[in-house]
């Protein structure tokens, strides 16, 4: 019994980590993206991608699922994405409007000394965003970064409102035959997962320490 | 989220509404033929025994729904794919194509009929109150259930029928869920089909220690298709020659469902 439940929630968390994979793939950087288009010096364009920004943090994940599922079906009559890949353009979208903050969080706390300092060493405005700016942008959002990260773990428990069948489907399933411990069995996976999640954020924090 | 629910898909049918003016209409034509011309029917359900569950260790769904649903597919001369659903979400699946069919014990409420194009209904059922056994001789008449904290399925026909009579409770999303809020004592009762009470509580099921008592109404089960489809014809023509030919009640003894099936 136990295996048996132990390898139909293995199959739950295998959707649940594609979706997990698949959004850092792609959110990762268009969130890069993003974050310069909030920064950027013309304005037009920063109040656009600053407001897409306000309206993707400030509505429920729930309801950018099911509009990204249901949506185009609903409004236009048109044929609807597979289940799987309209979770992971919601996801995609919001994970990236997300992680531009954090972004712009790690660009804008580099000061404009070290700027100059590449300036005055003759580097072009690219050498010194990829070969000065960047690694230390990158030590500093890796704490906000592994909240992220372990936070989409979690959030894609909501893919279930579309019939995606991640783990906690899998586990809820179990209470229609009776079995009400498999869906808190599934908190096992997870809090597996993420401690995997947590150190190897720590050891990353570690690796990048000679950075002061 | 019962409201959060309500309100977007109010807001998507006044957009739907609007979109659709503007473009004049984009969806005519008959819906058998695009099923029939996809070559799949697709059957929008959830885990429901006795009307579709999976076999212990079988990846194949049966059922007395499930069952009918294959016959029906083959009748059309397509395949046919089982999607389980989310039952909140029915309505949508349907409209949007997702699903072609709602064909899961479902009942034929107001609400249902609103939303979707139902055959003929095929099924009796009704809605009982489920309580721990050692306190079930307490609660054998409608008036004793005021004392009660209820579980319901959100939305279900359990759900309206509390609300006539005017008990509040506690929504969840399936009535698995509500099963469980009575077995883990979170409430004292609540209200589940019928046909779902006979197949889960009582001696020899997963919930021994539960029973039901009174039963609130009668209702009926039907198939749920798009609005205005013409695949409703087709479906009750297709019941009539099924149970004629004595398929129905075949099936429905297989699955111990034969003392509810509506005679045609």
């Amino acid at each position: 019994m136990l295996l048996d439940v132990t390898l139909s929630l293995l199959e739950g968390f295998g959707t649940t980590l594609e979706l997990f994979l698949l959004t850092l793939l792609f959110a990762m950087p268009l969130g890069l993206v993003i974050s310069f288009g909030s920064m950027s010096r013309f304005a037009p364009l920063r109040w656009l991608v600053q407001t897409v920004v306000w309206v993707v943090r400030g509505s429920p994940l729930l309801l950018q699922v099911l509009i990204i599922f249901y949506g185009p079906g609903l409004l236009f009559g048109l044929p609807l994405l597979p289940r799987f890949w309209a979770a992971l353009l919601a996801f995609v979208i919001n994970y990236a409007c997300y992680f531009s903050e954090i972004y712009r969080g790690g660009i804008q706390s580099v000061s404009r000394g070290q700027y100059e300092a590449g300036q005055v060493l003759g580097m072009t405005k690219g050498q010194i965003f990829f070969k000065v700016v960047l690694l230390q942008v990158i030590k500093r959002i890796i704490p906000p970064m592994g909240n992220e990260w372990i936070t989409l773990v979690k959030d894609t428990a909501l893919v279930r409102v579309i019939s995606v069948y991640e783990i906690i489907w899998m586990g809820e399933s179990y209470i229609k035959k009776g079995l009400i411990w498999p869906l808190f069995y599934t908190m096992v996976f997870y809090l597996l997962f993420n401690g995997l999640l947590t150190i190897f954020f720590g050891w990353l924090e570690k690796k990048l320490d000679y950075f002061k | 989220m019962k409201n959060m629910k309500r309100s977007l898909a109010l807001i998507l049918s006044l957009v739907m509404a609007l979109s659709l003016s503007a473009c004049g209409g984009s969806d005519s034509g008959s819906d058998l033929a695009y099923v029939k011309d996809k070559g799949t029917l697709v059957v929008g359900m959830t885990d429901f025994a006795p009307m579709d569950y999976k076999a212990e260790g079988s990846d194949e769904w049966i059922g007395f729904d499930a069952d009918m649903a294959r016959a029906f597919a083959e009748d059309l001369g397509v395949d046919v794919e089982f999607v389980e659903i989310n039952w909140d979400n029915k309505a949508m699946e349907l409209q949007t194509k997702a699903i072609d069919v709602v064909w899961n014990g479902m009942t034929l409420t107001e609400e249902v009929k609103q939303l979707m194009s139902c055959s003929e209904p095929y099924c009796l059922n009704g809605q009982v109150v489920v309580v721990p056994a050692d306190q079930a001789a307490n609660y054998q008449t409608t008036e004793s259930l005021s004392a009660l904290s209820f579980a319901v399925e959100n939305g279900s026909a359990g759900a309206e029928q509390l609300d006539a009579l005017g008990i509040s409770y506690t929504a969840m999303d399936t009535q698995a869920k509500a099963l469980m809020e009575v077995a883990s004592g979170a409430s004292d009762a609540c209200v589940i089909d019928l046909l779902m009470a006979g197949a889960m509580i009582g001696e020899g099921t997963s919930y021994p220690d539960l029973t039901y008592t009174v039963q609130l109404n009668s209702e009926e089960y039907g198939v749920g298709f798009r609005v205005g489809s013409d695949l409703v014809e087709t479906f009750n023509t297709f019941w009539k020659e099924a149970y004629d030919a004595g398929t129905v009640m075949e099936v429905a003894t297989t699955y111990g469902v034969q003392e509810s099936i509506i005679e045609k």
